[in-house]
């Protein structure tokens, strides 16, 4: 087997490999895409899918899903932003804003554990409800009303040269490849997608499991919206409309199944930069906008029926 | 239609089917290499061989699934080359495989004749003929069936009748029957056997496939062992014993299939009273000591995988106790159990045991994960030194400990998942039918596995449905009917009439 083919071979290979040549491509192609400049963009575009891409990197693997991630995020921001201007205080606005995303990480994890409801149409329903409640909450964008100066510095603040967001997502995403490879609770999210009655009658309860990825990728929602508030400087009920499905499309570029038991985070942060740096290209090339969509969509397709297709060979 | 058996020429009776140097290969594997055998009309030939021999490529070629590279298929003298089942059908050879293959919706006498009626008579179906042949059929073979019974709503055993009917309504000649008995009663096998009887004395040829070698001393009257995809031997079935079976089958002596080392008994590890629960289990009472291997035998349906799973908290209990070693099993679940020292190796690997595309390693060590962590890390140097010695003490064969475990064959899955247990170090546990699906050779290796475990002081508790595993075994064993215990035996003194009459009790 030559060297190409054992990079085709592995999925974090075959990822890397693309991302070289979307990397290597653009740059010939457009002479503003390889900046310093340009790669902040990217990478604090990226930052707030990968966040959110870690849980759902969990939840997926644990053979569950979380579709209301984007309704969440929406919901949060306001949430964020209206403690904020009530107490004046960042943190109480970020923990309220986490606490809020984990409370609906919590009710998914019941929906789905104690009333046994599948997760995707649970959380459907959880999206449907948080898109209605946030207008009950708040009938438009919730303003700054606080003028506290490092509120903007979340979104849009440096350190080390490198933007706060990016930090964030890095140690986010740091933490969860930790969690996944190396802990305990990693290899029961695996063995919970890979066999959840062999989970329990080794000793386990599949459901707390399953409860700790929920609530983890529902904070880790409320933690993005205190980026996106600040990003914003408002509450946008809004905000999050299409980010589930940019997070979903991520993680199973990424090399996650959806009928769980296999992922890594790794994969998770190649797709995530992947998706983001076509996103750019399409831009910088001036490409018609819609392609933005249009296009994961197809590379999503495509990646998954090359992966079916390796399958296939390697273990018929 | 069977009058021509009565007229077989002497030569056909000799040596009816013919088989000869059947060869296939599959990419990168030999299958069946040179393989020749005959089967005289009424005579039951039995095929043996461990999982991978080639047995099923065998009857896969013979019923025309496969088409065979090289070698002769003949019948009756005359050569023939299978390109479908239905080539191989019309030949005079019908396979009754173990996954029955009939339309549940459908009538017994609409499955019998399903080929002939669709093809021969477009849209207009002869109803009340097919039911007369039916009954005819029915009548000289002795089945109790009524044609117009839905085949969803039979047992499996007539199910196999209405399949040996197609066969008889084909003018089959030979019968393939693959591991028939996995799924029968004990009075449903004698019935099968009886059924066997009457093929044979109406001049039909039977190839017998099963692991259960009682079986084969009771109704082959010739075997043949394939090993590797070879052909190893032939001979008379009372030529054989059953070590001598066994030798050919795995390619090693076995000297002993149940040894029995010094227990010595230490105290009540596991007491349970008044067990009930929702489906089937009413107030049961059974104690485990350390040291012992307690058996509960019981016939399909009578309740051992529940009783299995309710007393390490999988399933739950409606009333009465669980003790280990003094404990009470409180809350009733997995996490709890496993705490107080009860684990169950299910019966049900697949679907309940192996995570089938993750690694050896990783399957090894789910149970016992606690056992190595570092301040919150899994210490995977530690992890892979113990998934190395558990490997070579259970000689498990393997190539890599990263390959995934559905690429193990059963024996080895089920070395590895006891493994799992062992890891973690458990005061009892619970065995629901060890060796299910798994080779001799392996069988004989748990065996000698169960018994280290109990010298060394486990109790065991085994479920099993195996009469000869339970008296190889156990020390003490529990009957267990409808979900109710029905005797207490003294595994050294008990008679398998005695075991049987309480089973059925």
């Amino acid at each position: 087997m030559n060297l190409l083919q054992r990079i085709m071979q592995s999925k974090l290979g075959f990822l890397s490999l693309v991302l070289i040549l979307l990397v290597l491509g653009l740059s010939i192609a457009s002479e503003k895409f390889f900046t310093s400049a340009n790669a902040i963009a990217i990478l604090r575009q990226a930052s707030l899918v990968l966040i959110v891409g870690v849980g759902m990197t969990f939840l997926l693997i644990s053979a569950e899903v979380d579709i209301s991630v984007g309704a969440s995020l929406g919901f949060a921001s306001c949430v964020v932003m209206d403690v904020v201007n009530q107490t004046n205080s960042l943190m109480l606005g970020a923990a309220a804003g986490i606490a809020f995303g984990a409370g609906v990480g919590l009710i998914n994890a019941f929906v789905t554990n104690v009333l046994r409801v599948n997760s995707l149409i649970g959380t459907i329903a959880m999206m449907m409800m948080l898109q209605g409640g946030v207008f009950i909450f708040t009938r438009e964008a919730v303003q700054n009303h606080h003028q506290l100066p490092h509120f903007s510095k979340i979104a849009t603040g440096f350190f080390w040269g490198i933007p706060v967001p990016v930090i964030i997502a890095v140690a986010v995403a740091l933490l969860g490849w930790l969690a996944l490879s190396r802990t305990m609770l990693g290899r029961l999210f695996l063995a919970t997608g890979a066999n959840q009655k062999a989970t329990r009658i080794s000793g386990y309860s599949p459901e707390r499991i399953k409860l700790i990825a929920f609530v983890a990728t529902g904070a880790l929602v409320g933690l993005s919206a205190v980026i996106l508030a600040s990003l914003l400087n408002a509450g946008q009920p809004t905000a999050g409309t299409g980010f589930e499905l940019t997070v979903i499309a991520a993680v199973l570029l990424g090399g996650t199944s959806l009928m769980g038991g296999r992922g890594t985070v790794l994969g998770t942060i190649l797709a995530v930069l992947i998706l983001k740096i076509i996103d750019n290209g399409i831009i910088l090339m001036r490409w018609n906008q819609d392609l933005q969509i249009i296009v994961p969509g197809v590379v999503l397709i495509l990646a998954l029926y090359i992966d079916q297709k390796k399958q296939g060979s390697s273990y018929a | 239609m069977l009058s021509k058996s009565d007229q077989v020429t002497t030569q056909q009776q000799i040596d009816f089917l013919k088989v000869t140097g059947l060869t296939k290969s599959f990419p990168g594997v030999v299958a069946l290499d040179d393989v020749s055998l005959t089967v005289r009309s009424g005579e039951v030939l039995a095929l043996l061989g461990e999982n991978g021999a080639g047995k099923s490529t065998l009857i896969k070629l013979l019923a025309g699934v496969y088409a065979a590279d090289k070698g002769l298929i003949e019948i009756g003298g005359t050569p023939h080359t299978f390109h479908s089942p239905s080539d191989a059908l019309d030949a005079g050879i019908k396979v009754v495989f173990q996954e029955i293959a009939l339309i549940p919706e459908f009538t017994v006498a609409e499955n019998i004749f399903l080929e002939t009626h669709l093809s021969k008579s477009f849209g207009r179906v002869p109803w009340k003929e097919i039911q007369d042949r039916a009954v005819d059929i029915f009548d000289r073979a002795g089945f109790a069936l009524d044609p117009n019974s839905k085949v969803r709503d039979l047992p499996v055993s007539k199910q196999q009748l209405v399949e040996i009917s197609r066969a008889l309504a084909h003018d089959a000649r030979v019968v393939i029957m693959d591991e028939p008995t996995s799924s029968l009663t004990p009075s449903e096998v004698a019935n099968l056997f009886q059924v066997i009887g009457r093929l044979k004395s109406m001049g039909i040829a039977i190839i017998y496939v099963s692991h259960k070698l009682e079986e084969i001393f009771e109704i082959s009257d010739k075997c043949v062992v394939l090993r590797d995809g070879k052909w190893i031997s032939t001979k008379h079935t009372r030529d054989h014993t059953q070590g001598s079976l066994i030798k050919d089958m795995v390619g090693r002596e076995i000297e002993d299939l149940f040894p029995r080392s010094e227990r010595s008994l230490g105290p009540t590890m596991i007491d349970v009273s008044g067990l009930s629960t929702r489906a089937r289990l009413r107030d049961i009472s059974f104690n485990v000591r350390a040291g012992e291997v307690v058996g509960f035998f019981g016939l399909m349906g009578a309740g051992r995988t529940e009783l299995a799973k309710a007393v390490v908290g999988y399933e739950p209990i409606l009333s009465g106790s669980v003790k280990i070693d003094g404990h009470q099993l409180k809350p009733h679940s997995t996490s709890k159990s496993k705490a107080l020292g009860i684990g169950l190796l299910t019966e049900d690997r697949k679907s309940e045991g192996l995570m089938p595309d993750i690694s050896i390693t990783h399957n090894m060590t789910l149970a016992a994960l606690q056992n190595f962590r570092r301040r919150g890390f899994i210490d995977e140097n530690d992890e892979a030194q113990k998934v190395g010695q558990f490997v070579e003490r259970f000689r498990i064969k393997h190539s890599a400990l990263s390959q995934p475990i559905k690429t193990l064959s059963g024996g080895n899955q089920q070395k590895v998942l006891l493994s799992r247990w062992l890891m973690f170090g458990l005061k009892v546990i619970v065995l629901d039918e060890p060796t299910r699906g798994i080779d001799v050779g392996a069988k004989a290796e748990i065996f000698a596995l169960i018994d280290e475990l109990a010298a060394a002081g486990l109790a065991v508790i085994l479920m099993t449905s195996e009469m000869p595993e339970l008296f190889g075994l156990s020390d003490r064993i529990y009957v267990l009917s409808e979900g109710q215990i029905t005797a207490e035996i003294d595994g050294n003194n008990a008679t398998q009439e005695e075991v049987l009459d309480a089973a059925i009790r």
